[in-house]
């Protein structure tokens, strides 16, 4: 639907106008002692999808606080309190000397905490569509996750196989498998992207630690014995740490940056992969714009001494839809009303795992 | 009955299909309906309508019972209509009856209260726990430790007597020697004493021992370690609200280790201690000078005191000094031959589990 160049998706929001309501979240969340955040991440949700338009229409987030906070009381019971109890078993297993124990829980513990990741990523997803809302209709799943759960670990475990050459593979697959089994209105998203795609990015990963062996292997055969032999002592010069200090700083800079680029091309293949009925999704972003905001996050967070981190999800989201397009056709009559059950609780696992962003 | 539209400002979705109806609205006091070519919806009750938050100047309200039912208007609904209609929810239910800024005061005093209780609850708490329940819980957390733990009879005696002379009323379960490198000395749960070899090997006399580990009798005397516990546990509940990393940061900073009130106590019993048993603090008050230098001099450590637990190491150092009397003829804690049972503990210890780092 982008005839005339015009995008399907839109933001429309501006920092003035989102300022007052990050403050007063911020304001809220410090004086509740952090009990406020999920009436505050609501709020922002609010703002953001009521300024994110979509062919002719805004989008609507119907999700509430309370519910993301029914989310965070049910973990806390579930699986907080267990894994509370192993942090602090597992060490006193180990002072008392019972280390086979302690590291078989620990492992079992740890490939819980795996599985259930796996599920938090998947009812995440679910849980935003379920609230989002396009010309009165919203999306969801009328599957639970928990199937999703175990091809999360099984899918990452393989992925790690032959120097984890097949982590792009497990990558793409897991997004085709999680989206397929999401809908909007009637129509069920399909998810066909192909990890050849990005697996030439992926290979960069392994270029890195080839410079720097290439590098420590200059240092030592050439510069190193030609500087001992001009220095005269038994002791490798400054020159040599010098030397040592570029490869790591190297290394340093070098891997984050792989890192972007990669994720750019992986977001840009696994959206360029989702349709929906006859609708076609794109996403534009390049390595530069990731790399353009990253600094821009740094910048602001600094500049304001940590306080701009209050506008990081408005800018993520802003970035997010303006690189967000579709292309294609879709029938309003024959978009009905979703059938799926709506989750009645919300991000509760994910947001004990820290995995929300925005 | 009023009516008006049907027009481009009003919209309206049925939360059936994804249709946008123009419906012309009428009312009376009791309700409304939308009525469009081809379809309407209604009557309805006012009570039924939601207002919808957040939605760039338009208005939006929805239908109680109805997923995607929508009644949308550009800019404010018409005045005649809008007398109808909810308020719009803002910051949440409760802050909105409130007001923004009596909320803020209303929550903001509760949380300074909330976080002052948990910050002194404990000190009035723990000397309620039974010292039962404290010893089991220390046995549950630290155990034998792992048999790292340097023990000779010859050690063991000369333990006993340390204790004898500095705390005899404390209820102590166990002194032990630790054999992990650190120059330091901690009080467990459950009135055990660890003292890590290199505080050892690093004395210079046992009258040094003598005075840090009276320092750690007056903690177990005063039961500090179960008053640090309830505190981490009370912080780490109350923080939970937080985000991962904001609560561990601030649990961190206020939870660490003890009080410096606990610690100054703790000096205080030292001192008294090493008088009672003619032990000279002259040897701890050097032991402390060698930790000032340590911690990078008494200007650094004085402006990073403020987070700190322990007092400053010149202040502790002038403290033990100063409590020493001038021409007394004190006596050694220990013979040269018990103190030589202490540092060799490790070395003869035969089943003692290797030299290892701490694990937490």
């Amino acid at each position: 639907m982008s005839e005339q160049g015009a995008r399907a998706f839109g933001f429309e929001g501006t920092w003035r106008e989102y300022a007052p309501i990050a403050f007063t979240n911020l304001l809220l969340t410090i004086v509740t002692l952090g009990i406020y955040r999920f009436w505050a991440t609501t709020r922002t949700r609010q703002y953001l999808w009521s300024r994110t338009r979509f062919i002719d229409e805004h989008l609507e987030w119907t999700g509430t606080g309370k519910e993301l906070f029914i989310g965070f009381l049910l973990v806390l019971a579930l699986f907080g309190l267990p894994f509370l109890f192993i942090q602090f078993g597992l060490q006193a297993l180990l002072l008392q000397g019972y280390v086979g124990v302690a590291f078989s829980l620990g492992f079992v513990a740890f490939g819980w905490i795996f599985y259930l990741s796996g599920v938090a990523l998947f009812r995440m997803l679910r849980y935003r569509l379920s609230r989002t809302f396009w010309h009165g209709i919203r999306g969801g799943s009328d599957d639970k996750g928990w199937g999703y759960g175990w091809s999360y670990v099984w899918k990452n475990f393989v992925g790690s196989f032959a120097l984890y050459l097949l982590v792009p593979w497990a990558m793409i697959s897991l997004w085709n498998e999680r989206w397929s089994k999401m809908s909007f209105g009637p129509f069920e998203f399909s998810a066909t992207a192909s990890e050849r795609e990005i697996f030439k990015r992926f290979l960069l990963f392994y270029l890195v630690p080839l410079v720097l062996i290439a590098g420590v292997v200059f240092a030592a055969l050439f510069a190193a014995p030609s500087a001992m032999q001009a220095s005269g002592g038994s002791e490798p010069p400054a020159s040599f740490g010098i030397a040592i200090l570029l490869t790591m700083l190297a290394v340093y800079v070098a891997l984050p940056l792989i890192a972007v680029a990669f994720y750019a091309k992986y977001l840009r293949v696994a959206i360029g992969g989702l349709s929906l009925e006859g609708l076609d999704f794109h996403f534009d972003a390049r390595t530069k714009d990731w790399f353009m905001l990253i600094l821009g996050d740094i910048g602001l967070v600094i500049v304001t001494l940590g306080i701009g981190a209050i506008f990081l999800n408005y800018r993520h989201w802003k970035f997010f839809v303006t690189h967000l397009d579709a292309t294609g056709e879709i029938s309003l009559a024959q978009l009905t009303q979703s059938t799926t059950a709506a989750p009645g609780q919300g991000e509760g696992l994910a947001d004990a795992f820290d995995m929300g962003a925005i | 009955m009023t009516q008006i539209g049907p027009d481009e400002t009003i919209w309206h979705y049925d939360g059936s299909n994804a249709t946008r109806h123009h419906p012309a609205l009428s009312w009376n006091a009791d309700g409304f309906s939308l009525h469009w070519d081809g379809g309407g919806s209604g009557p309805h009750r006012w009570s039924d309508l939601m207002p919808m938050t957040g939605t760039a100047g338009r208005s939006l309200y929805g239908l109680r019972g109805v997923s995607g039912w929508r009644l949308g208007f550009a800019g404010l609904p018409p005045e005649a209509f809008a007398v109808h209609l909810p308020l719009v929810a803002r910051y949440g239910r409760w802050i909105d009856r409130m007001g923004l800024w009596r909320a803020v005061g209303l929550f903001g005093v509760v949380a300074v209260a909330v976080v002052f209780v948990v910050l002194r609850a404990p000190q009035w708490l723990a000397p309620l726990v039974p010292q039962s329940w404290e010893n089991r819980l220390g046995d549950a957390m630290v155990g034998d430790f792992g048999g790292r733990l340097c023990e000779t009879p010859r050690s063991a005696a000369a333990l006993a007597k340390l204790q004898s002379q500095l705390g005899k009323d404390v209820p102590i379960r166990q002194i032990g020697i630790a054999n992990i490198g650190i120059v330091n000395a901690v009080a467990l749960p459950g009135g055990r004493i660890l003292i890590f070899s290199d505080l050892i090997s690093e004395a210079k006399s046992p009258d040094e021992l003598a005075g840090v580990l009276a320092h750690e009798i007056g903690h177990v005397r005063h039961r500090d370690t179960l008053t640090a516990l309830v505190r981490q546990l009370g912080l780490s509940v109350v923080l939970g609200g937080f985000s991962g990393d904001v609560g561990g940061t601030v649990n961190g900073l206020l939870a660490m280790s003890y009080s410096r009130d606990a610690e100054r106590a703790a000096d205080s019993y030292s001192i008294d201690a090493l008088r009672g048993a003619n032990i000279s603090p002259l040897p701890t008050a050097a032991f402390f000078k060698k930790l000032g230098k340590l911690s990078g001099g008494d200007a650094i450590e004085r402006s990073m005191s403020w987070m700190g637990s322990h007092p400053v190491s010149s202040e502790r150092e002038k403290a033990f000094t100063a409590s020493a009397v001038k021409g007394h003829a004190y006596r050694p804690s220990l013979s040269p031959a018990e103190w030589q049972a202490l540092v060799n503990a490790c070395a003869e210890d035969k089943d003692v589990a290797p030299p290892t780092k701490m694990l937490f």
